[in-house]
């Protein structure tokens, strides 16, 4: 089920009034827990086992890395890192592995068939994966004790806001507050779902209706004109931004409904003047990830400059691997990764304030070189991508055909100086007034409605 | 104590709107109860399944007069012996069998239901099998045919039916119950259906597409017009991603991938006794009407040397067609191209020994 299906609405109401008629903290760990089950399964049912399989290690993974000293507290963390990454290696990778190593035979003209994997990636996978692989780490580092619960546990892992496109959770930030009874908090509700609709307003309203161009554009460039390509690669900046921080506010609004806080995500990315500084504000809670448990462990900014642009790259490759199993997305990560070095070169010489022309020069520098490399991450191919960002630069004609019509792309592009406006300008979805806070309501759920574009996509994010 | 009874009772709605939208047996009865029950009567099907999809009954370009032509007898018998099995979809729904040639047996097998048949040798057993473009991938990428279309007596399943088929064994918990039970893949529009499919919300869903309409130039739902403007078109025949659209990029690997279903299809039912089986594509309308990135998919298969099936040429005969053989606002073709179809399959009867 996805955040804009008509069965998460329902499923919604449900869980939430059940939640707060709900006296003890017990009970309502086992709601959330049977809930987050029945919403995973939604996908694909089956695919629950590996999930559990995966809770089960890592639980008692937490539990013997605690009980352990020196080289077997070790032994126990590096056991339970290769549970996780096994997992995500033969689910994730493998056909990726074996495609290469059939071209690569191919190439040399031997050709071999080996077996590959006819199952379709687990929603999320690597989502709770390095969610999973956070908390038993934290546990080896003494900042997180173990979870004895296992109940308590499990839904740390499959908590149905975050299970299937995060914000990927630290357990001292989630286990606490699933601990803790709190009483019924209306504006908190309200909160999360003012939150709520502001996400579904940015996937149905915007996202999906910028998707009707770029997946026109992405597929027929060779057809498209270079302003028709432009347009295109612009509008998938912010279809993908959209998408998946509209996601994430429908997240944190579902979950704040219950009292429950989760990381922010984003913080306006497209706005950032470097492209360090959008690293900062895009998915934070990834690049925290790498940050806290990859950059600084390889030594960080500590072991000299040339050494800190090594681990610089080797995180972005490393995370252009996580979005996914194609060379697109290591190019996507390894251009990304060399942007960083390169700019953490001249972080220096940048002193002083810059006048307001400056800055939005390097805003609009960033935005343009982000859009081009979201290119490849868009594209099938890396041959594709080359191609559509040469054609968009080469300024030729061909068809303008966008699939929306004039109209449709001005109502776009206002849309998203709405957006943007929205975000720069107001910091909290928090209505204090009911009176506001119901006619706003009203007014998104009609906007959403007669503007929305439905057509039951998922959110890109899901297949990561 | 008021805000009380209201959190239980939309707990128990919710909970019981989801069961029934997840429930095939619910879903069946409340079907059954709607029909014929003025108040909460379901949005009438009047102009074709896409205007009744994209609430465009107002454009009268899609809603042409009602085509009320009748299918022509056939001119010529075949073997008097013929016993026809048409295994198809909607667009062979309610044949009668006076409009086939001559036949001595005619059996319409509903894809859906499948059939046990047992051959009797005696006569001339012709298989046709009929499928919509759409469809086509989706269903014969598998073969699942095998334990819908089997002999009821010898029940030979050479092969093992679709390999995407995961067992849902391993949650039988209760007999008879499976996990799978809990979820069904249709509940957003059962849901849909359930919740808002009444006659008295349809102008917020006709306001909706009225906007669309003229601000847009779009359709709403799961509908595209066409670039003409004069037909509509299921958005999973023209979307660039689906498995059943005529735009969607072929490999060779998937065109020999189908071919090579078909042959097995085909020598297993010869094994079983069919004195010819027969296969009949229908193109999606967008195919023939919106011929520009044509993906290929039905000449990709007809033409491919490997193939032993026999083929019905219903697309090389709409494609030459001078006139149209679509409904404007329907998936299905009008009546000239039901004609078109059974003056083909006619002549197969006619002709085959």
């Amino acid at each position: 089920m996805t955040f804009i299906s008509l069965q998460f609405l329902v499923f919604f109401m449900v869980v939430s009034l059940w939640f707060f008629r709900l006296k003890n903290q017990k009970g309502r760990i086992w709601l959330l827990l049977i809930a987050s089950c029945y919403f995973y399964m939604t996908f694909i049912p089956q695919y629950i086992l590996i999930l559990g399989g995966t809770i089960v290690v890592d639980y008692i993974a937490g539990m013997l890395i605690e009980q352990s000293e020196g080289r077997l507290r070790k032994f126990w963390l590096i056991m339970s890192l290769v549970a996780n990454i096994g997992v995500l290696a033969v689910f994730k990778y493998y056909n990726f592995f074996i495609d290469n190593i059939h071209t690569g035979f191919q190439f040399f003209g031997k050709p071999i068939s080996l077996p590959v994997l006819k199952m379709a990636l687990p929603i999320g996978l690597s989502f709770h994966t390095f969610q999973a692989m956070s908390y038993t780490i934290e546990v080896y580092r003494g900042n997180q004790k173990s979870e004895r619960n296992f109940v308590v546990y499990a839904l740390y892992v499959m908590f149905y806001p975050q299970l299937v496109a995060g914000p990927i959770e630290r357990p001292q930030n989630v286990l606490p507050q699933l601990k803790e009874f709190r009483p019924y908090n209306w504006d908190n509700v309200k909160e999360g779902l003012a939150r709520m609709l502001w996400g579904f307003f940015k996937k149905v309203v915007i996202a999906d209706r910028l998707a009707i161009a770029t997946e026109r554009t992405f597929t027929f460039t060779h057809d498209s004109s270079s302003l028709a390509l432009f347009i295109g690669a612009v509008f998938y900046s912010f279809q993908i931004y959209c998408d998946f921080s509209g996601y994430s506010d429908i997240a944190l609004g579902a979950a704040k409904v219950m009292n429950i806080r989760l990381m922010e995500n984003f913080n306006q990315p497209y706005l950032s003047k470097g492209i360090s500084e959008f690293w900062s504000r895009w998915h934070i809670s990834l690049s925290s990830w790498f940050r806290d448990f990859v950059y600084i462990p390889l030594g960080g900014n500590r072991k000299g400059p040339w050494r800190r642009r090594l681990n610089i790259m080797i995180v972005f490759l490393l995370s252009g691997l996580w979005h996914g199993a194609n060379w697109t997305f290591v190019v996507w990560g390894v251009l990304h990764g060399l942007l960083v070095a390169l700019f953490a070169f001249g972080a220096k010489k940048n002193t002083g304030a810059n006048s307001g022309i400056i800055n939005a020069a390097k805003v609009a520098g960033s935005f343009l070189l982000v859009t081009m490399l979201w290119i490849f991450f868009r594209s099938p191919n890396i041959v594709a991508g080359w191609t559509y960002i040469k054609k968009t630069c080469s300024f030729i004609g061909g068809s303008n055909y966008v699939v929306l019509n004039r109209v449709e792309v001005a109502f776009s592009v206002l849309l998203i100086i709405i957006m943007l406006l929205r975000e720069r300008l107001l910091k909290t979805h928090l209505i204090a007034s009911n009176g506001k806070f119901y006619f706003y309501t009203a007014m998104m759920v009609i906007i959403c409605y007669y503007f929305g574009v439905f057509k039951e996509n998922q959110f890109i994010y899901f297949q990561f | 104590m008021l805000k009380k009874i209201a959190s239980y009772f939309f707990i128990v709605f919710g909970l019981a709107v989801l069961w029934a939208s997840t429930s095939r047996t619910a879903m069946q009865y409340i079907s059954d109860k709607r029909d014929g029950t003025k108040w909460w009567q379901t949005y009438p099907c009047l102009h074709g399944d896409l205007v009744s999809l994209s609430y465009l009954d107002f454009v009268t370009r899609f809603n042409p007069p009602p085509d009320l032509t009748s299918l022509k007898k056939p001119t010529g018998n075949s073997p008097h012996n013929t016993v026809l099995y048409l295994h198809g979809d909607s667009y062979t729904y309610h044949l009668p069998d006076s409009i086939f040639a001559g036949l001595n047996e005619f059996h319409l097998i509903d894809r859906n239901h499948g059939m046990n048949y047992h051959l009797d040798t005696t006569k001339r057993n012709i298989l046709v099998l009929e499928v919509s473009e759409r469809y086509l991938r989706t269903y014969y990428g598998g073969l699942q045919i095998f334990d819908e279309l089997c002999d009821s007596i010898i029940k030979k399943k050479t092969i093992a039916a679709s390999e995407e088929n995961i067992t849902p064994s391993y949650a039988s918990i209760i007999p008879g119950f499976h996990v799978n039970d809990l979820f069904n893949k249709y509940i957003n529009q059962n849901l849909q259906g359930n919740l808002f499919n009444y006659n008295f919300i349809i102008p917020m869903f006709e306001t909706k597409a009225a906007l669309n309409y003229y601000v847009f130039n779009r359709a709403s739902g799961d509908v595209v017009i066409s670039r003409d403007r004069n037909f509509l078109f299921l958005k999973e025949t023209v979307s660039l991603t689906d498995i059943g659209s005529s735009y969607v990029p072929l490999t060779d690997a998937d065109i020999t991938w189908m071919v090579d279903n078909f042959n097995k299809i085909y020598d297993h039912y010869k094994e079983n006794g069919f004195s010819e089986v027969y296969l009949s594509m229908i193109p999606n309308s967008a195919t023939i009407m919106q011929p520009d990135g044509y993906n290929n998919l039905i000449p990709g298969i007809q033409q491919d040397k490997r193939l032993k099936i026999k083929i019905i040429n219903v697309y090389n005969a709409f494609k030459n067609s001078p006139v149209t053989l679509y409904q404007p606002g329907d998936t299905h073709w009008n009546s000239k191209g039901r004609q078109l179809w059974l003056d083909l399959v006619n002549e197969k009867l006619i002709n085959t020994n």
